[in-house]
């Protein structure tokens, strides 16, 4: 009895201690997500449930929800988010698992010449995408040096125009996320797949892009919700023709003046991408459990 | 005899005294370093604009009074949202608009009344508040903007933007920009419209919705550029920002007549150095600033006394020759236009 009493005390009070420096370690940033994060989510989202006079209605709601215009706006901007993951996908996944595979010297170099687009200043790469994308502009020489078309092609103000300029900033992310998962794969896995009479293109299909799955999950859930939540490059590529819900957002609150509507908007578009994060997280954990 | 004397001296004395007294006070007014160690916050329109006001106004206030003023860059829309947003509370003393920003302010109660400037009362009434909450120290006047090497003669009127061999050569600015609102009213008038009937305006500008839409002047050099585009409503002073960077680009009157945009200064309600701001802004209307202003952007002055030497007035517009739109209407239905304009011109 004598002897346990202490060890049960020492043990109360090392937890105490522990949880008294989780709770300070915490504190910093618990203290600042709820002052700059979960308080304006929360004024934002009571602000949408007022009309002009301040009372409570649903008729802002209702009036995105029943309007094509509206739903066209949410429609075009979740296509812009999706268009812009495939792109970075396809891209991607080659050029990260040939990275994690290289054994040159080069490949750290390599792989930071990929994160430049993160680099450069959203305002300073969109009007470089601006030169380009215009109707004299490079890509339009191109495509009718190469009789792919025969006049000259706008892409500037276009959906088609942003998803490129989008998908070349967020293409970093794509790869990054991935080379982490591909170099933790052995490659000895691919030898012994094939060792087993697997082709090439099998051991890589069987093996080591199905254990990539996380990676390729992560890295589009983060793509996704960068694309449809940024702003700098729909507004200043795309222009109103190519409207989002971010611009639609700054036009309400910056020109119209109707913050009611803006929060709706704005509120729409968080619910959307949190049940797009929910349902991609519930996709890896479904994946961690077959591995 | 000697007592009457005495009373009549006291008298003049008196009198002297008190014809003296608005001087002294006014010498006061203009006295150096009367705002030692005070700071102006001013929003400003960015970009060499901000610059050239710095130069033209500041520079001089800041060396005469001995106040530090700093411009914040924000576009004039941007202004409003964060003069709302400081209600009561503002961080930035004075605003400078654009897109008569001022109306809705000073409606809004947001803005207090401009005091002991003798410029200000001398403004015209069109080119000031009633009641003194905000001052015009500028007017721009917007136009037909071509390009030289592809037209023959310049453009005349607003119905040039829908000749058939200018398809695709045309830009205009999004409603979100103040010249797209007064392209689309203008386009209303041409053909048979006003502010109060704008559909003539979105009908003929229907016409327009496959040409290139642009957000801001920003936009300007890389469409004359890269853009192929000839012709574009828009500024003198845009105009000749980008002339001076070598484009090959000129401003034209149009028939219809051209709207002019009031640049305006105001000062917050509660802003911490309101007399500072009103100090400032009878600056902003001297001759002096407002000549340097012309020089360096063309905008054309409001103060009635100021006189433009002749190589620049030849540029610069009068401001008796331009059309003033209905903004009170326009403001009231900026609202409504934007969400339409959405639905039938930029989708």
């Amino acid at each position: 009895m004598r002897s346990a009493a202490p060890v049960v005390n020492h043990k109360a009070v090392r937890g105490r201690s522990t949880s008294l420096v989780v709770v300070l370690l915490l504190a910093p940033s618990v203290a600042l997500y709820t002052v700059f994060f979960v308080w304006p989510q929360i004024a934002l989202l009571i602000l949408g449930f007022k009309d002009k006079g301040g009372a409570f209605t649903l008729d802002l709601y209702l009036k995105f929800l029943s309007d094509p215009y509206y739903l066209r706006l949410l429609w075009r901007t979740l296509l812009m988010g999706f268009a812009t993951t495939l792109i970075t996908v396809l891209f991607g996944v080659p050029l990260a698992y040939l990275l994690a595979r290289m054994r040159s010297r080069w490949a750290v170099f390599l792989l930071i010449l990929t994160t430049f687009p993160l680099l450069v200043s959203a305002v300073v790469r969109s009007f470089g995408w601006m030169v380009l994308l215009y109707r004299n502009g490079f890509v339009s020489d191109l495509l009718q040096w190469l009789y792919i078309t025969d006049g000259p092609t706008q892409l500037m103000y276009t959906l088609p125009g942003t998803i490129i300029a989008l998908a070349q900033v967020l293409l970093p992310i794509m790869v990054l996320s991935l080379y982490a998962v591909f170099r933790s794969i052995p490659a000895d896995l691919e030898l012994a797949a094939m060792s087993l009479r697997a082709s090439p293109a099998v051991a890589l299909w069987l093996v080591t892009l199905k254990l990539a799955k996380g990676g390729l999950y992560s890295g589009s859930l983060l793509v996704f919700s960068m694309a449809i939540s940024s702003f700098a490059t729909p507004s200043l590529v795309g222009g109103p023709r190519a409207a989002v819900m971010a611009t639609s957002i700054y036009d309400l609150t910056m020109t119209v003046l109707d913050w009611n509507f803006a929060a709706v908007q704005a509120t729409i578009l968080f619910v959307t991408v949190l049940t797009l994060a929910v349902i991609y997280g519930r996709l890896l954990n479904r994946q961690g459990g077959v591995q | 005899m000697q007592k009457y004397r005495l009373t009549r001296r006291s008298l003049l004395a008196g009198v002297a005294a008190m014809a003296t007294t608005p001087l002294i006070n006014s010498q006061a007014f203009s006295q150096a370093n009367r705002f030692q160690g005070r700071s102006l916050i001013s929003s400003g329109f960015g970009g060499s604009t901000m610059d050239i006001i710095a130069d033209a106004v500041f520079k001089d206030f800041d060396a005469e009074t001995g106040a530090t003023t700093t411009q914040m860059p924000m576009q004039s829309a941007a202004a409003l949202a964060r003069m709302i947003a400081e209600r009561g509370n503002p961080q930035i003393d004075m605003y400078q608009f654009s897109g008569g920003q001022e109306i809705d302010a000073t409606n809004g109660g947001l803005t207090q009344p401009i005091v002991g400037s003798e410029r200000l009362a001398k403004l015209p009434e069109d080119l000031k508040d009633p009641n003194g909450h905000w001052a015009a120290w500028a007017v721009i006047a917007e136009g037909l903007v071509y390009r030289t090497d592809k037209f023959a003669e310049p453009p005349t009127s607003y119905e040039d933007f829908f000749r058939p061999e200018l398809k695709g050569h045309i830009a205009f600015p999004a409603i979100t920009n103040g010249y797209g609102v007064d392209f689309l009213v203008m386009l209303a008038k041409t053909f048979g419209g006003d502010e109060d009937n704008i559909d003539p305006g979105f009908e003929a500008m229907a016409k327009l919705k496959g040409e290139t839409i642009f957000a801001a002047a920003s936009d300007i050099p890389t469409l004359f550029g890269q853009g192929d585009i000839w012709l574009m409503p828009y500024d003198t002073g845009n105009t000749f920002k980008n002339q001076q960077a070598g484009l090959p680009i000129a401003f034209a009157s149009p028939k219809e007549g051209s709207p002019a945009v009031k640049i305006t200064a105001c000062i917050a309600n509660g802003a911490p150095n309101a007399d500072v701001a009103s100090a400032a802004i009878d600056q902003m209307l001297s001759p002096e600033a407002q000549i340097k202003i012309a020089r360096g952007m063309r905008w054309t002055p409001t103060n009635p006394e100021t006189v433009l030497p002749d190589d620049l007035a030849q540029h610069v517009p009068n401001v008796s020759q331009l059309a003033s739109l209905d903004r009170v209407k326009i403001n009231q239905r900026r609202a409504e236009w934007a969400d339409r304009w959405n639905r039938e011109i930029a989708s």
